[in-house]
């Protein structure tokens, strides 16, 4: 199994991680903590600070801000929803019920009639996604980290409400992809021109629809591929990893890009590791 | 009259120009990217008499997607250039700084964009904006639909904001200049990737309420090889072979869509900034004149509108 010292080194004092240094931030150290589980650590002093961090900012609504500075609950709180119970003090049914309750602004009734009366057109539901920050748009990162929240949650306890929410998601999902088989940050097509897919968010799409028919993806699974002869970025890298491995597909061979250090990049390599030596914590 | 316009700028007595001052634009030819560019960058900042001595300078590049060979990114000798050409000028120091609107993999994308291999302790001099500590901060009359944005502290401390943009045709707002670069400012940390508070807001209203959040700036823009056509990320390479310069953001951005080719009265955001520096008459231009240097770049069919009539 991978190791994760290399992530008690960037721990800050307050018990988080920074995303390279600094304040400590709610993604880092629920990616760090995540890591950390995955190469079997949850029980060490380093992650029981680590989840005491994530306790003392969850807000009154459940969800978790980007960090102590933002007032506002968004989409970092289901990557919270992703790490082991541990037992500590965290509200996980509120912050279940928050990201159950939140969709992406162009999904409501109210701008699907919007969009309507303006286009003289019904949009065909396309499912529904999460959005990086309350009240906007849904996008794919954040919709992928969604499903896979509730797609766990569901696992454990079984409710027709998440089915049917991840069942949205995974609609979301399957109706953005690009015309080159991958996706994007979300948007597929800008005033009628294509757009290209990215190897990071094609990985985290394949990941998050671990279960669906192969035969739906085989276009997207062949565009994976070719981004990962292709992949500049570590970090993109190990999303392709963890996208293909959850398709049942071995990434190929390849001497890894560059690094830069930061401490998602660090933790979802290490996720990437672990997925690669059969523990994918993504989908326990 | 531009170079105490700058000195005022920096002393942070002025949210704005003078009143009754022209604004200053300087437009340079420079046909590529070699070592004559260290020496026109250090020229051009002097005919504005900027004085840094002592102060906290961040340069705000625009990096997008992962392409070299495209003109999709300012390119990583003028942002090096403009970096020597502070720190000769006494900056207490100089950081680089961007926050990319679609891509996450920031260093990643620098790297690829040439910025490790030309600038020296690149990783060093550069600060993530969306990953920066940040501020909640209120906008003064804003044009758009928010009342206030969290900002990061890098740019929110600085004592001179540099706006380091490509010049590229964009497919929502006409343009992409030296304002719209500052939608790099905007925390991805907070507000996601891409940074669609800003879009749900007003894209033109945004930008005019940037402008307004950074008083204390300054433009440099990269036209020596630009973007036509579908801007800003799949448009083709288009050699303009100029840099474009000035303290007035909105007077620095219409010169620029006048060498485009395009009249800047169209640009919606240049509108909505109400900025007596987008007329011609109030801008003093240094260097060369935009009607000798004006290349007409290729415009979405929606946007032919904005082609500039010659005079």
């Amino acid at each position: 199994m991978p190791d994760g010292s290399v992530l008690a080194a960037r721990q800050n004092q307050d018990g988080g991680w920074p995303y390279t240094r600094g304040s400590s931030c709610t993604e880092p150290t629920a990616y760090a903590l995540l890591a950390l589980a995955a190469t079997g650590d949850t029980a060490s002093s380093m992650v029981g600070r680590g989840y005491d961090w994530l306790a003392r900012f969850q807000r009154a609504d459940g969800g978790w801000a980007p960090s102590p500075r933002v007032d506002g609950s968004t989409w970092v709180t289901a990557l919270i929803l992703l790490l082991p119970d541990r037992g500590v003090a965290m509200k996980r049914e509120a912050a279940l019920q928050w990201l159950a309750g939140n969709n992406g602004r162009e999904s409501s009734w109210i701008e699907r009639a919007r969009s309507a009366l303006l286009s003289g057109q019904v949009r065909p539901t396309g499912g529904a996604g999460w959005p990086w920050f309350p009240d906007t748009t849904a996008w794919v990162t954040p919709s992928c980290i969604g499903l896979l929240a509730l797609g766990k949650a569901n696992r454990l306890r079984r409710s027709t409400r998440l089915e049917e929410r991840c069942n949205n998601a995974r609609q979301y999902l399957l109706s953005h992809v690009c015309r080159d088989g991958g996706w994007n940050h979300g948007s597929t097509k800008a005033l009628g021109y294509d757009s290209d897919s990215y190897p990071e968010t094609t990985g985290q799409a394949l990941l998050a629809l671990h279960g669906v028919d192969g035969d739906t993806l085989h276009i997207s699974l062949d565009r994976a591929l070719r981004h990962f002869d292709s992949c500049r970025s570590l970090e993109a890298l190990s999303w392709l990893k963890l996208g293909l491995l959850a398709q049942d597909r071995q990434p190929p061979d390849r001497p890894a890009p560059r690094g830069h250090g930061s401490v998602p990049e660090v933790a979802i390599n290490l996720l990437a590791e672990a997925a690669a030596n059969g523990r994918n914590v993504f989908l326990e | 009259m531009a170079g105490t316009a700058a000195a005022v700028y920096l002393s942070g007595c002025s949210i704005g120009p003078p009143l009754r001052e022209p604004s200053a634009v300087s437009v340079v030819r420079a046909p590529k990217y070699d070592q004559t560019l260290y020496a026109t960058v250090r020229r051009m900042l002097a005919d504005h008499k900027l004085n840094v001595r002592g102060k906290r300078v961040v340069l705000k590049p625009n990096l997008v997607e992962f392409d070299a060979n495209t003109a999709i990114n300012t390119h990583p000798l003028l942002v090096h250039a403009v970096y020597e050409a502070f720190l000769e000028l006494g900056a207490a120091g100089v950081t680089i700084a961007e926050g990319p609107g679609h891509r996450r993999i920031t260093l990643d994308l620098a790297d690829e964009a040439g910025y490790f291999s030309t600038i020296p302790s690149f990783e060093k001099a550069f600060i993530d904006l969306n990953l920066d500590d940040v501020t909640r901060t209120g906008l003064h009359r804003p044009k758009s639909k928010l009342d206030s944005l969290y900002l990061p502290n890098t740019v929110l401390g600085c004592d001179l904001l540099v706006s380091l943009p490509k010049m590229k045709t964009h497919h929502w707002v006409g343009a992409t200049l030296s304002m719209k670069n500052f939608f790099g400012t905007v925390p991805g940390g907070v507000y996601g990737w891409p940074k669609n508070v800003l879009h749900w807001a007003g894209i033109d209203e945004c930008i005019a309420d940037l402008f307004t959040a950074f008083p204390k700036s300054f433009a440099i823009v990269d036209g020596i090889v630009g973007m036509e056509g579908n801007g800003p990320i799949q448009g083709t390479p288009k050699q303009a072979g100029v840099l474009v310069a000035g303290p007035d953001l909105a007077a620095v951005d219409a010169t620029c869509c006048r060498i485009m080719g395009i009249d800047p009265k169209g640009i919606g955001y240049l509108q909505l900034a109400a900025h007596r520096g987008i007329d011609e008459r109030n801008i003093r231009q240094l260097g060369e004149h935009p009607v000798t240097v004006r290349t007409d770049f290729r415009l979405l069919p929606n946007f032919e509108r904005l082609r500039l009539v010659a005079t």
